[in-house]
C-alpha cells in the first residue's frame, strides 16, 4: 500500500507524516468510520500546544490540512462521533472544540487542573464529552452548556481513560482502576483492584466477537499489559504479560513504559508501544506475539489504527522517561504510517 | 570431604554446538538460524513446529534443520534452547568441555548425590559456586541453571521472562535438604514438560496477580526467594523505579550469601508517584508558555467560548506573559499554512509574533511553577 521511505529514523521503513509537531506528539487519532466519503484524516496533538489535521491518502501521501494550538501542551484529542469535530485537551484546563468544516475553535469544558483525557460517548439516548484531569475530577459535557451535566470525583489524578459506549474505564494515580457503566447516565459500575503493581499509564477497551465492549488492557510503566474482562467467565481469562524490556543479556534488563495501547479494529488483536522505541504487534487469544518492530531512535509516544484497520500510526518523540537531561530538542518527532491489515491478522490454529 | 563443585558451562545449541552466553541468545539464535521457514521467513520455536508449519502453510516437507551440523540435523525432536537435548548429547557435551575426561559424577543418578548433601559439611545450595568470580554469575546466573541437574534445586525459571509468580513445585522453594532430592526430580520433569510446551507470550504470566513485578531476579534458596518477593509483594507507590535493585540486593543479603539473582533490572521511569506527563508539565518551558495563555484567558477569553467558564481558569495566571496578546503558538511549518484549505495564515502571522513574545517570557526569571512542585531532575 504505502512506498518505501527514506529517513535513517525511519527503522521499519514506513511513511512519514509530512510536517509533524515540533515537539512530541502526546495523542494521535484517526477519523471514524462514519465520514460520508472514504478519507482518513489525521489528527495529532502535541507538546509544543498545537494540534494537526492531515488527510492520508491511499497511496500512503499525507497532506497537511489545517492547524490550531492551545493555551498549553494538548494532552488528548477525540474525533466526534460524525468525524467533522475534534476536541482537544491541554495541560491550559480547558477542552476545545474544532470544527473542522467551519474551522473555528470554541471551549466546551473546563477543569481546574490540565485535562488529561477527553472521549466522545455517543449513546442511544444522549452524546457527551468525558473528560477527565489531574484535579481528580471525571466530567461530563453536552458541549452547548459552561457547566458540566455531571462531575464524578476521582479517588486519584487520572491518568488514562477509555470509553467505548456502554463502558468507560478510567486508570488513576495510585493505582485506581474504576469501570463506569454509561447506559441510562454515567454511574460507576465497578472499581477494580489494579492488576499491575506500578503506575498506570494506558488503558484501552476491546470488545468481544459481538462487538460489544468486554474488557480493556491496561498499561503501567513496568513494560506489562494486563488483559482484563469486565465478568470473566473463567478467572484465568483475565492474565499480564511483558513487553518493552530490553532482552538483559549482560545481566541487566531495562524495562521501559507501555505507552499506548491500541486494538484493531477488524482483527480484535492489539498493538503495544513503549518508551523503549518499540511497537508490538499481540494476540490476546492466542496469547502471542504477533510481530515486534525494531526500535526507534527515540520513544513511541503514542498510536492509532484508522477505521478500518488498514493503516497503523505511530509517533515517535521524547516521552520524558529519562527525565529533562536526556530531552534533546534536535531530536524531531515524526509520525510513520504503516499497512499493517496482514500484519495483525489473528493467529490460526 | 568437600564435594567438587562442577564447572558451570554455557546453553549451547544441540544443532551447531555454538556456545552461548545467554539462554535467551540461543533461542534467538536458534530460531532465526534453524527454526526460520525458508519460504516465508517466519520464525518457529522447534524443529517440529517448523516441519508443521512448512506442511500446514506452504504444502512443504522438511527434513532436516537448515544449518545443522550431519548427525544433528533430525527434525523430530522437539528441543528449545537447552530444553529437550536428549540426555547422552548433554552428558557428551559435558565431556568434551571438561578436555575429554570422563566424569564419573555425571553418570551417578542426581538424586542419590543429592541425598548426601545433609552429611557434607555446609549446605552447598547456600554456597556461591566459588569457581566463578562474583561478577560474573550474573552474566552465567542462568544458562547454568538449565544444564546442571545435580545443582540445588533453586527456584529458578526455564527461561527468565517465564517465571511463575509464585514458585510452581512448592518443593522447589525450600531449603531442607531433604526435600531437595524431591525436587530435582521434578526440576527434571519440569524442565522436560516446559521443553514441550509450546511458547506462548513471551512474557506471559498467568491470571495470578500475585507475582511480584519483576519477577527475573531470582532469588536462592527458600529464605532468599521470600525476602525477594517480600518487599515486593507490596510495593510503595511513592517508591517506584529502582526498586527491584533494591529487593534484589535485599533478597541476597537474606539470602545467606546466597548465590546471585540472574538478571537485575531497571525501570526506565523516573521514581517519583507522577506520570511523565505531570513530570514534563512542570518543566520551565511548558510552563512559561502556559502561564501566557493563562494570563491571556484571564484577561479576556479570546476564543468564542461559552460565557462563564472562567472558574476553571482562575488558577492560572501569574505568569511572566505581559508581552502576550494572544495564544502562543508555534510558528506552522510553511508547508501546513501552505496547502491548507482552511486558511492559517493569519494564525501564522499571530505566531510569529508570539514567538517573539514567548522568548521574552523565557528570560523573565520567575516562572509560574505548576502545584509548588520542585523541578523534576
Amino acid at each position: 500500500m504505502f512506498g518505501a521511505a527514506q529517513s535513517t529514523t525511519n527503522r521499519m521503513n514506513d511513511f512519514e507524516v509530512a510536517s509533524p509537531p515540533d515537539d512530541s506528539v502526546s495523542a494521535l487519532e484517526f477519523s471514524p468510520s462514519t465520514l460520508q466519503v472514504q478519507k482518513n484524516f489525521l489528527i495529532a496533538g502535541a507538546w509544543d500546544n498545537s494540534v494537526r489535521c492531515w488527510e492520508v491518502e491511499q497511496n500512503g501521501q499525507t497532506v497537511p490540512k489545517s492547524m490550531k494550538t492551545m493555551g498549553g501542551p494538548v494532552l488528548d484529542v477525540c474525533w466526534s462521533d460524525d468525524g467533522t469535530k475534534v476536541f482537544m485537551a491541554s495541560c491550559d484546563k480547558q477542552v476545545k472544540l474544532w470544527d473542522l468544516a467551519a474551522d473555528q475553535v470554541m471551549q466546551v469544558a473546563a477543569h481546574d487542573g490540565p485535562v488529561k483525557t477527553c472521549h466522545m460517548v455517543k449513546g442511544p439516548n444522549y452524546t457527551c464529552l468525558m473528560t477527565g484531569s489531574w484535579d481528580k475530577t471525571l466530567k461530563f459535557w453536552d458541549t452547548r452548556s459552561p457547566n458540566p451535566m455531571m462531575a464524578i470525583n476521582l479517588p486519584e489524578r487520572c491518568y488514562c481513560a477509555d470509553v467505548d459506549y456502554p463502558m468507560a474505564v478510567v486508570g488513576t494515580a495510585g493505582r485506581g482502576l474504576i469501570i463506569y457503566s454509561l447506559e441510562n447516565s454515567p454511574t460507576e459500575y465497578k472499581r477494580q483492584e489494579s492488576p499491575l503493581k506500578y503506575q498506570h499509564r494506558t488503558i484501552s477497551i476491546f470488545k468481544d466477537k459481538k462487538k460489544t465492549p468486554t474488557g480493556y488492557a491496561l498499561g503501567s510503566i513496568e513494560g506489562r499489559v494486563a488483559i482484563q474482562y469486565v465478568n470473566p467467565v473463567n478467572p484465568k481469562d483475565n492474565f499480564t504479560f511483558k513487553c518493552h524490556r530490553s532482552t538483559g543479556t549482560s545481566g541487566f534488563q531495562d524495562i521501559y513504559a507501555v505507552n499506548d495501547i491500541a486494538f484493531h479494529p477488524a482483527h480484535g488483536t492489539l498493538v503495544t508501544v513503549g518508551s523503549d522505541g518499540t511497537f508490538s504487534f499481540w494476540d490476546k487469544d492466542a496469547r502471542t506475539k504477533l510481530k515486534s518492530s525494531e526500535a526507534m531512535d527515540q520513544s513511541i509516544t503514542k498510536c492509532g489504527f484508522n477505521a478500518n484497520g488498514q493503516i497503523f500510526a505511530y509517533a515517535v518523540g521524547y516521552d520524558w522517561s529519562k527525565g529533562h537531561e536526556y530531552f534533546n530538542p534536535a531530536k524531531k518527532p515524526q509520525i510513520f504510517l504503516r499497512s499493517c491489515y496482514d500484519e495483525l491478522k489473528p493467529r490460526v490454529n | 570431604m568437600g564435594r567438587k563443585k562442577k564447572k558451570a558451562s554455557k546453553p549451547w545449541c544441540w544443532y551447531c554446538n555454538r556456545e552461548f552466553d545467554d539462554e535467551k541468545i540461543l533461542v534467538q539464535h536458534q530460531k532465526a538460524k534453524h527454526f526460520k521457514c525458508h519460504i516465508c521467513h517466519k520464525k518457529l520455536y522447534t524443529g517440529p513446529g517448523l516441519s508443521i508449519h512448512c506442511m500446514q502453510v506452504h504444502k512443504e516437507t522438511v527434513d532436516k534443520v537448515p544449518n545443522s551440523l550431519p548427525n544433528r540435523s533430525n527434525i523430530e525432536i522437539e528441543i528449545f534452547g537447552m530444553d529437550g537435548i536428549p540426555a547422552e548429547d548433554l552428558r557428551d557435551h559435558e565431556r568434551q568441555k571438561n578436555g575429554g575426561k570422563s566424569d564419573s559424577e555425571d553418570d551417578e543418578p542426581a538424586a542419590k548425590k543429592k541425598v548426601e548433601y545433609p552429611m557434607s559439611v555446609p549446605p552447598p545450595m547456600m554456597m556461591p559456586p566459588n569457581m566463578m568470580p562474583p561478577h560474573m554469575l550474573g552474566q552465567y546466573g542462568m544458562g547454568m541453571m538449565q544444564h546442571m541437574p545435580p545443582l540445588p534445586p533453586y527456584p529458578m525459571p526455564m527461561m527468565p521472562h517465564m517465571m511463575p509468580p509464585r514458585p510452581i513445585f512448592p518443593a522447589m522453594a525450600t531449603t531442607s535438604a531433604a526435600a531437595a532430592a524431591a525436587a530435582v526430580h521434578q526440576h527434571q520433569q519440569h524442565a522436560a514438560a516446559m521443553a514441550h510446551q509450546k511458547p506462548t507470550f513471551p512474557a506471559y504470566s498467568n491470571a495470578t496477580i500475585s507475582a511480584p513485578p519483576t519477577t527475573n531476579n531470582a532469588g536462592v534458596g527458600g529464605s532468599g526467594a521470600a525476602s525477594n518477593a517480600a518487599p515486593l509483594a507490596a510495593p510503595d507507590p511513592h517508591q517506584q523505579g529502582r526498586l527491584p535493585n533494591a529487593a534484589n540486593a535485599s533478597g541476597n543479603a537474606a539470602g545467606g550469601g546466597g548465590v546471585v539473582a540472574a538478571v537485575s533490572t531497571k525501570i526506565m521511569h523516573p521514581a517519583e508517584d507522577a506520570s511523565l506527563e505531570e513530570l514534563r508539565a512542570r518543566q520551565p518551558k511548558y510552563q512559561a508558555r502556559l502561564a501566557i495563555a493563562l494570563a491571556t484567558i484571564a484577561a479576556g477569553p479570546k476564543t468564542n467560548s461559552p460565557s462563564n467558564n472562567g472558574g476553571g481558569n482562575s488558577g492560572g495566571g501569574g505568569g511572566g506573559g505581559s508581552a502576550a496578546s494572544s495564544m502562543p503558538s508555534t510558528p506552522p511549518p510553511p508547508s501546513l499554512s501552505g496547502i491548507s484549505p482552511t486558511g492559517s495564515a493569519a494564525a501564522a502571522a499571530n505566531a510569529i509574533a508570539v514567538s517573539t513574545a514567548i522568548s521574552k517570557a523565557q528570560e523573565v526569571s520567575s516562572y509560574h511553577s505548576y502545584r509548588n512542585h520542585s523541578q523534576y531532575k
